[in-house]
């Protein structure tokens, strides 16, 4: 590892820092404490299913009942845990070849370089002249891959597709859930997005390293390793703001004026503070838009945070020969930070004392004041109050009663931001259990498609093609642009068009007709092929939709499934209309009833069991 | 309450063979026949385009008479007075480049208005940040969570078809973002169950499926559900072949004549749009742009064919139509060292509609010279493009809430369009 934390400079420690950092929230994990579902009216089984349905992308086959005979707490505890080695998730790593989701950062910047600066080096290099494109464009791209090939770079669409899979196969099969869940709500809450060219080679080790080894401990810690990721840090702009109000920096430029460096000058000077960080960090990361802030504070802040920027990692850059040539002792006696990705850069920071939500910041903060100030966010009443919102929202339903929502508060503000805690609380909670709340919030697009892999045990040889129809259904993860992140109610995923989608999504699914996805649906039924369809569509209701009440259902769907069976009925539509096409389909597919392993009307089935209302809920 | 019916000659199809339960819906609309009924509003459509990448507008509709420009662009410098591939000359000033010539007979006709020198009052070069604010509408703040045409839809009162707000992309597009209902869809033949099966079994499926989300406790899923089954019946993919482009009109085979041709297809099918949205890539011209031949202008010929084959397409509907182009900024006024441009500031756009004063080209631009640049390189912003898309959507659809439509703006609209 080339990066080893260094955090120099410190002088300038508060009070208030240096009581959150010594301490790190620890929970006592009351594991005979009961959550109250009994007296709320569910079933051991029932409450299983709930349970699996909100904390997992869906339950298995089978899983509702083993985790309501160990006893539901057990299962909650124990993936608060999230300490599963999951080795089967690295073996598919392995066997789809990702090489890339276990590079540090550095490697994975020196690897996958964006393509200006590949276009540069080539030419650098005499590989290629600058009249090269446009002219000759095949002849261009094989001289640029042959480049690439001999420096070792590999292009940036392959990181993009490994980020993308590595997401669908820890979902699909791994076995810390409720990490894997958490890290889908945080990273949502915290986005970041593929659409940003500057931001995109960093995204994969910003959900790996800011995001999924902090999802269950304090929320100042999230914030903090967000903060100073090179991904956010291009993304919302910090990494380019900068202040000249500091004595090192005035020096310089009075020396360029000197020496008459006009460009240089005039380069140093249109820099400058850029408030986008500062004002998303309160508006959509800690405390609300409503949360108690004024304009000033965000301008604040942005100076605050002046100098936060991303270290020059690329190994060709003029930059990171500059700061080579550095030793640490230098640079620590500077003021400089260095941390993984995350650089602070002393001479580009606001000096100046400062007031921050009525907190004055004397002048000469540094590095530190930086941290002082989002340490204030992280445990500021809003935020409790914004964060636990967001929870039961994801959790609970769309909107979560005020009751819950400040029992968890109160939960954060006592436990320094411990989101297990919070967690607890939600979970041990009566309002949680409130019968209302079952099966009322909407599967995203992905965990659509995911808990139709995990309930039929699906084989993905081709994980890539899950992320195509989360495409179509609406979610084209981690494309979403704006620093928001995707709505998380129903009526943003619930549309005319996504609604389809999503039915044609179940269609395709079961029918095989998905590429690299491999569904055995008479496995799921110990290879008992039913007898009728509704026969099929009891049995198979029973699989996909444990606990849930499908008597209805199939009383009402069972006479219009029931017609394609009567083969007179085939063969009389066959004998009334001519169409050859319709012909044709009628021969393939009375022949795939007969070759196939799963026939086509069980296919049929199950595909109308993904696609209905009741598969869509969670 | 009115229950919608939307019945259209041949929407039955998918169902004609009637086996198994009528669904419900089938039954009421039997007894009105196969007569058109149209419970909503007839309301206007408005077509918007985003260049994305950026379009050098000043190549595209040049300011050739200033002596400026040449003295910038030494190689990617074009006048009406050159012999061949020449440009059009629009008003002794400016003049379109050659390959925008099917707008030509639009600017004649006086259908087609050009505005130039518009751009965001945000400065920044960044095409994600721009892109950004251009279709949230708030160009200093990136919060906003929805586009202004999703604020333009919500305006304009409920949603009265599954149609109202159709982008024919993969993903919506962030100036769809927001509360008011909007659909993306690539391709319209998406609009139907998708089975390899005999007839019957789509039909049992489709049944199915309806049953289902008629009877379901959710009340969003079973009405959506409703929603659904009606614009697949309302669209029915079998009818769309119906909808082919008027005789004669070809449209070029790229992704925006692809998009355009969709949408010509669901402005005849009246099918209740009202805004629709389509993209065009490729603008982001660095290096050898070209001139009468080259990147850029392969890129305004495909763009400029499309609109035009689009326009004679709609050519019955044509008066409830208006499009409008955007892109999220222009390009260096000089030219670069690789023989394009760098990103700039101000580009222009086009507005095409019967109720468009056009045939002119609206500007406040000043000339050309150093001193006139924003930061001594760019076309500087003499019209904010909130100016203009108010302009067009107060006239076109009706709507002026202009607090809503671009809260924290309070400038006014240009003479652009008939009575504004």
């Amino acid at each position: 590892m080339m990066w080893k934390k260094k955090i120099v400079g410190f002088f300038c420690l508060s009070i208030l820092s240096l009581g959150i950092f010594a301490f790190s929230y620890k929970p006592e994990l009351h594991k005979s404490k009961p959550f109250p579902y009994k007296q709320m009216g569910f079933s051991k089984e029932e409450a299983a299913a709930y349970l699996l349905n909100r904390f997992t992308f869906g339950p298995t086959p089978g899983q509702v009942q083993t985790v309501a005979n160990e006893g539901i707490e057990n299962w909650f505890y124990q993936q608060l845990e999230s300490n599963d080695p999951d080795t089967a998730v690295t073996n598919r790593f392995n066997s789809l070849h990702l090489d890339a989701v276990d590079l540090s950062l550095t490697d994975m910047v020196n690897t996958y370089p964006n393509n200006g600066v590949i276009v540069t080096m080539a030419r650098k290099a005499g590989i290629i002249d600058k009249n090269d494109t446009g002219i000759a464009k095949q002849e261009y791209r094989q001289k640029l891959r042959a480049f690439m090939q001999q420096q070792g770079f590999k292009p940036m669409p392959d990181l993009e597709r490994q980020l993308i899979v590595q997401k669908i196969v820890r979902a699909a099969y791994g076995n810390n859930q409720l990490q894997e869940v958490l890290t889908d709500f945080w990273f949502n809450h915290f986005n970041v997005s593929l659409t940003k060219p500057a931001c995109a080679p960093y995204i994969l080790a910003y959900e790996r390293d800011a995001i999924r080894p902090h999802v269950l401990d304090n929320f100042d810690e999230l914030l903090l390793a967000t903060a100073q990721h090179p991904a956010m840090l291009a993304y919302l702009d910090n990494a380019s703001s900068v202040s000249n109000n500091n004595p090192e920096e005035a020096k310089r430029l009075q020396k360029l004026a000197f020496n008459n460096n006009g460009a240089l000058k005039k380069r140093a000077a249109a820099e400058g503070l850029n408030e986008n960080y500062a004002r998303e960090v309160m508006e959509l990361h800690t405390m609300g838009v409503d949360g108690g802030y004024t304009q000033q504070d965000v301008t604040t802040l942005a100076k605050i945070l002046t100098g936060w920027t991303i270290y020059p990692m690329f190994k060709n850059s003029p930059a990171n020969e500059q700061i080579q040539k550095l030793s640490p002792e230098v640079m620590e006696k500077r003021g400089f930070v260095m941390q993984n990705g995350f650089l602070f850069r002393p001479n580009k920071h606001d000096d100046g004392p400062k007031t921050f939500l009525g907190k004055n910041f004397p002048a000469n903060g540094g590095y530190q004041e930086g941290v002082v100030a989002l340490e204030m966010l992280a445990h500021h009443p809003s935020t409790a109050k914004f964060i636990c919102t967001a929870l039961a929202k994801h959790f609970v339903s769309d909107t979560p009663s005020n009751n819950l929502i400040q029992q968890m508060a109160n939960t954060f503000l006592h436990t320094n931001g411990n989101i297990k805690s919070v967690l607890i609380t939600m979970v041990s909670s009566k309002e949680f259990w409130n019968k209302n709340n079952e099966r009322a919030k909407i599967k995203s697009p992905f965990e659509l498609a995911i808990s139709s892999v995990r309930a039929t045990n699906a084989q993905l040889t081709m994980p890539y093609q899950i992320f195509n129809w989360c495409n179509r259904m609406g979610q084209k993860f981690y494309y979403y642009q704006a620093p928001t992140g995707f709505p998380d109610r129903a009526d943003y995923w619930i549309n005319t068009g996504s609604l389809l989608s999503r039915m044609n999504f179940g269609l395709a699914f079961a029918a095989q007709r998905i590429p690299g996805i491999q569904v055995n649906l008479l496995a799921l039924n110990n290879f008992h092929e039913p007898e009728s369809a509704e026969a099929a569509l009891e049995t198979y209701s029973n699989i996909l939709l444990p606990t849930r009440n499908n008597e209805q259902n199939i009383q009402r769907i069972t006479p219009l499934l029931h017609q394609e069976h009567l083969t007179q009925k085939i063969s009389a539509a066959q004998s009334k209309n001519n169409n050859e096409a319709t012909n044709n389909e009628i021969v393939m597919q009375t022949q795939a009833m007969n070759t196939s392993s799963t026939p086509a009307s069980l296919s049929r089935v199950v595909g109308i069991i993904i696609g209905s209302p009741e598969f869509q809920r969670k | 309450m009115n229950r919608r019916i939307f019945m259209r000659n041949g929407a039955m199809a998918l169902f004609a063979a009637g086996i198994g339960g009528v669904p419900n819906f089938i039954a009421k609309a039997a007894t009105a026949g196969n007569r058109i009924i149209q419970p909503f509003q007839k309301k206007k459509t408005l077509v918007c385009i985003f260049q994305r990448g950026a379009m050098d507008g000043l190549m595209a509709v040049s300011p050739y008479a200033d002596p400026n420009l040449k003295l910038m662009r030494p190689t990617l410098y074009m006048s009406p007075a050159q012999t061949e591939g020449s440009m059009i000359d629009l008003d002794g000033y400016f003049a379109l480049h050659p390959s925008l010539k099917s707008f030509y007979p639009l600017f004649q006709s006086k259908q087609l208005a050009i505005a130039h020198g518009v751009g965001s009052p945000n400065p920044t070069r960044s095409h994600f940040d721009a892109q950004d604010f251009m279709e949230s509408g708030t160009p200093f703040n990136k919060g906003t969570d929805s586009g202004w045409l999703n604020r333009a839809v919500g305006l304009m009162g409920k949603p009265t078809t599954p149609f109202n707000a159709v982008s024919i992309t993969s993903a919506l597009p962030r100036s769809l973002y927001g509360n008011n209902q909007a659909l993306a869809i690539s391709n319209l033949n998406d609009f139907a169950l998708q089975m390899r099966d005999n007839p019957l079994a789509v039909q049992s499926t489709a049944s199915s499926f309806e049953a289902l989300y008629d009877n379901n406790s959710s009340q969003l899923l079973q009405k959506t559900g409703k929603e659904s089954f009606e614009a697949m019946k309302m669209l029915n993919v079998n009818n769309l072949k119906q909808y082919a482009p008027k005789p004669g009109v070809v449209y070029p085979n790229s992704a925006l004549g692809n998009a355009l041709r969709q949408i010509a297809v669901l402005i005849k099918m009246d099918v209740g749009l009202e805004v629709a949205f389509a993209e065009s890539g490729g603008w982001d011209t660095h290096v050898n742009q070209g001139t009468d031949n080259g990147i850029l202008a392969r890129n305004l010929k495909d763009f400029s064919d499309s609109i035009a084959a689009f326009w004679e397409d709609i050519s019955a509907q044509q008066d409830s139509v208006t499009l409008m182009t955007m892109t999220e900024f222009g390009r260096t006024v000089h030219q670069n060292g690789t023989g394009g441009t760098d990103h700039g500031r101000a580009s222009c756009l086009f507005v095409l509609g019967n109720d468009v004063q056009g045939g002119k080209v609206y500007h406040q631009m000043k000339s050309l010279a150093k001193e006139n640049l924003e930061d001594q390189r760019d076309l500087p912003v003499s019209t904010d493009f909130r100016s203009l898309f108010s302009s067009v959507a107060n006239t076109h659809l009706d709507i002026h809430q202009n607090n809503i439509l671009f809260p924290d703006w309070t400038g006014n609209g240009i003479p652009i369009m008939h009575n504004s």
